[in-house]
């Protein structure tokens, strides 16, 4: 029990760690590190339990949805603190569950398939472009979804928070 | 067939040139809209966004106000009383790259425009004080970001030799991105020269069989590039039905996603490694 405890903590450090990083490529204001890399670590580390087999272990794209829900609730009700919109605070907290791997592996997959005429081999690399594709193109649907429905109930939050 | 005048508007705008324009400040107010609409578009800002900032400020102003979003361009149209009469005035999408800092700051000037009722000079005053925010220290970004990727690794199950393979070869790959897109080479040039050196620094892991996870180190060297935000953004603006911004911003990030994926590719035929 206390190692599953420790390695939600480290999950959710490490995500914080990414997320500051990953969103200084785009400009982040300094001001916004600290709240961004919090809500990340929540996010991730509530994605993380999700999937856990011990917990039932439930499919990556129902996790992030409910993960990404929880940063936007989080990003509309914090975001006005640091005086940033909303979308400052829970773009740089999704960038960690962007499915990456994924999409490179959809367009490596893509050149496989050219590269194999045999049927058989061909159907296989058909199937990891289409497993792979469409992992990734869900998954950051139900995020972007489930980030986004806290904006449109707190609509008036979320769009005064730099007033 | 509506009786639109479209004014022949230079970047800048100062008075003077406001009025010898026949649609009086109209024209003044559209060709700040529309520059302010065009920068936000540029720091990667939704529809939404654009949309409501550009109308709070448009209502401030006391004009009616439409705008009309593509991906690269845009079109901010201004009138008092009659539609026919509008004032319109088209701007490029400003070319500045993707910034929150940006997007923060000229979202905070919609909201002084809007409640403390400044008059345009102000405005355009403050608008161009914000034009010229600095980006974050290149350093501070190279260090977050390689630290970033590597925590990225560990997220995947990497361990510690991994993590540091990740380190090593993101700095390489995300200097060379700074120094290309520094000296203007293509993007997409730029996205596949990088994951082809990241790939190939962190294939050292599997040709000299250092640490557990040679492979997470391999997979996850590359990630740091990415497009997050444009992928976020393009569904963002489907939801909100602006269906060809959300199609140019996904393709954007799609052939950046193949560029790097063939640069990942190469560079592990390179290294005589199968994918």
């Amino acid at each position: 029990m206390d190692s599953i405890f420790i390695n939600i903590i480290e999950d959710g450090v490490f995500a914080a760690i990414a997320a500051i990083g990953f969103s200084s490529i785009s400009n982040t204001p300094r001001r916004a590190y600290l709240m961004c890399g919090l809500i990340a670590a929540i996010g991730h580390s509530i994605r993380y339990v999700l999937m856990l087999p011990a917990l039932g272990g439930m499919h990556i794209i129902a996790a992030s949805t409910i993960a990404s829900f929880v940063i936007g609730i989080l990003a509309v009700l914090f975001a006005g603190r640091i005086k940033c919109p909303a979308e400052v605070c829970f773009f740089p907290a999704l960038l960690p569950m962007i499915p990456g791997m994924y999409a490179y592996r959809t367009i490596e997959a893509l050149i496989s398939c050219l590269g194999h005429v045999q049927e058989q081999a061909f159907s296989h690399y058909l199937y990891l472009l289409a497993y792979n594709g469409l992992t990734c193109a869900f998954i950051i649907l139900g995020m972007v979804i489930g980030a986004t429905v806290p904006v449109f109930l707190l609509k008036k939050l979320s769009f005064t928070a730099t007033r | 067939m509506t009786n639109t005048s479209i004014c022949n508007i230079p970047d800048t705008v100062t008075v003077s040139e406001t009025e010898t324009c026949a649609g009086g400040d109209l024209c003044g107010i559209a060709s700040f809209l529309a520059d302010y609409a065009a920068l936000l578009s540029g720091c990667g800002a939704t529809c939404i966004r654009i949309e409501k900032n550009t109308r709070r400020m448009a209502r401030a102003l006391d004009v009616q106000f439409d705008i009309f979003i593509l991906p690269a361009h845009l079109t901010v149209s201004v009138w008092r009383g009659d539609s026919c009469n509008a004032v319109t005035a088209m701007r490029k999408t400003a070319p500045c790259g993707i910034s929150f800092n940006l997007n923060a700051r000229l979202s905070r000037l919609s909201w002084e425009v809007a409640d403390n009722h400044l008059d345009l000079d102000t405005a355009i005053r403050r608008f161009d004080k914000i034009r010229e925010t600095e980006p974050t220290g290149w350093k501070e970004v190279l260090i977050l970001t390689s630290l970033a990727n590597a925590s990225f690794c560990r997220l995947f199950g990497g361990d510690f030799v991994a993590m540091l393979i990740v380190f090593v070869s993101t700095m390489a790959g995300f200097r060379l991105k700074q120094i290309m897109l520094e000296h203007k080479h293509d993007v997409r040039l730029t996205f596949l020269c990088c994951s082809f050196v990241s790939a190939v620094l962190s294939a050292g892991g599997h040709i000299f069989n250092i640490g557990a996870t040679p492979e997470i180190a391999l997979g996850t060297s590359v990630l740091y590039l990415i497009p997050g935000v444009p992928y976020i953004n393009s569904v963002s603006d489907l939801l909100y039905k602006h269906y060809l911004c959300s199609f140019g911003r996904f393709m954007d990030a799609v052939i950046l996603t193949a560029c790097l994926s063939v640069g990942l590719c190469a560079g592990m035929l390179i290294m005589g490694l199968d994918w």
